[in-house]
């Protein structure tokens, strides 16, 4: 409980510099903090009975799917559809992955490890979703005329977005690139030290820490590209042109 | 051809009820005040905008009916600002193009004015106006029927100015049609006698430049 109040006093500094900076984010920030407090109490105290049972641990997988498609949806506002295109582009991602892992025997079928597995999946699809969305939106809002001009020259409007989604996907994958890239030297991710501190083996947290990283990366490369693309479309209207 | 043309946007009516003939490989100006509709109504010619009433005809033919890609390889719009593709100067005339080597991009550049050497020139070393004839071949390689031009030297200095008032001259003399937006009362005197003037979304006035600015509305002067 001490590291907790430790790490509250910490925010509490980083919300100060937003408030010093004119950051205007502080309600965000503090409904972020106080979030995450509620969820994670109401997570520990419901985990042990979805630890027990398959079907509330599936349940349970459903509930984070429809929180995640919700929170990319919010973050894509301006976006048609945005909701929807948060919940295919992360279900694009971390579904096939899920399925691949579980399917194959990466990991038995059981609460213990789909939840944290499918947890750590749908979050890095919805980060993904979120960032290739929102750059790709911004991206085709502030060249319409750019596109037009493309479009006039008499091509699909599939073909006049392909320019801009390869950057908007690209950004999106930077940090887990990074994350894959830099771990063990600058950072140790989440899964590796719950393992270690849950008194697994080095070795073993490693093991489960690349299965993450792994997996993570086709997830995100899915969810990104998929969003990408829905993104692009949804700007245009019958006729190949373009809708705003 | 325009026929009883009716665009809304943003619960705004921008165009009321236009028709018109555009005469073939003539130069037609539309000019007016900003914001009466100009730009709108080039941009139902080749369906970037979809009217809610009435019909754009392109040879008699209903343009809903042309697939909008092959429409606007028939029509070319060029824009105000140019706006050129990142790449060369090659990769912009060749942009959309299945089989560029089919197509002769040396001699489509000449024909706007540029030396044939550009070709291999990075684009964002050329100038407003050298960019800006770079825009009309890239619409010209695909040999349009019809150019519809929005305000194309708005961005550009004088001497510039002229030269794409030249070649403007110069493409009609070879066929093609074109129809230039602009609000310069005298450029359009330069260019061309089929003027049309368009006020608050409505076409009000045609004939020549005196014609037209005897109707101009006077507060907006």
């Amino acid at each position: 409980m001490r590291a907790v109040v430790i790490s509250l006093a910490l925010t509490a500094a980083a919300l100060l510099i937003t408030r010093i900076q004119n950051l205007r984010i502080e309600s965000e920030f503090i409904v972020a903090v106080v979030r995450a407090a509620v969820q994670l109490a109401v997570v520990a105290v419901v985990i042990g009975t979805v630890f027990d049972h398959l079907g509330l641990s599936g349940l349970f997988v459903l509930v984070m799917f429809a929180a995640a498609s919700v929170t990319a949806g919010r973050r894509l506002h301006g976006v048609k559809g945005a909701l929807r295109i948060g919940a295919t582009s992360i279900a694009a991602g971390s579904v096939p992955a899920l399925l691949a892992l579980f399917g194959l025997g990466g990991y038995e079928l059981e609460p213990r490890f789909v939840i944290p597995i499918s947890g750590i999946l749908i979050g890095g699809a919805m980060t993904a979703t979120t960032l290739a969305g929102r750059r790709i939106r911004d991206e085709i809002t502030s060249k319409v005329a750019e596109i037009e001009a493309r479009l006039s020259l008499g091509v699909t409007a599939r073909f006049a977005l392909r320019s801009y989604l390869p950057s908007g996907i690209h950004g999106a994958l930077i940090p887990v690139l990074d994350q894959t890239k830099n771990v063990g030297l600058i950072t140790l991710p989440g899964a590796f030290v719950g393992m270690i501190l849950g008194g697994a083996s080095p070795v073993e947290a490693a093991q489960v820490q690349l299965t993450v990283l792994f997996s993570l990366l086709g997830v995100q490369t899915m969810a990104a590209s998929v969003c990408a693309v829905r993104v692009g479309r949804s700007f245009v209207g019958p006729g190949e042109r373009m809708v705003l | 051809m325009a026929e009883g043309v009716c665009l809304e946007r943003g619960g705004r009516r921008v165009l009321k009820d236009v028709s018109t003939a555009i005469e073939r490989a003539q130069v037609t100006a539309v000019v007016g005040p900003s914001g009466s509709g100009k730009s709108s109504l080039l941009r139902c010619f080749n369906r970037l905008e979809e009217p809610q009433e009435g019909r754009v005809l392109l040879a008699g033919e209903d343009t809903r009916q042309i697939a909008p890609v092959e429409l606007r390889r028939r029509v070319g719009l060029i824009a105000q600002m140019p706006t050129i593709f990142p790449g060369g100067v090659r990769a912009n005339l060749a942009y959309g193009l299945d089989d560029p080597e089919d197509f002769d991009l040396r001699t489509t550049l000449e024909s706007v004015g540029l030396p044939g050497h550009f070709l291999e020139r990075p684009s964002d070393a050329l100038s407003g106006g050298e960019a800006q004839r770079l825009c009309i071949a890239r619409a010209l390689v695909r040999s349009p029927e019809v150019l519809l031009l929005d305000e194309p030297t708005a961005s550009l200095d004088r001497d510039a100015v002229r030269t794409i008032e030249r070649l403007i001259w110069d493409l009609a003399g070879r066929g093609l049609t074109i129809v230039i937006v602009t609000h310069d009362l005298g450029q359009a005197g330069r260019i061309t006698s089929h003027v049309k003037l368009m006020v608050d979304g409505r076409l009000t006035a045609e004939g020549d430049v005196g014609d037209v600015e005897l109707a101009w509305p006077k507060e907006q002067r």
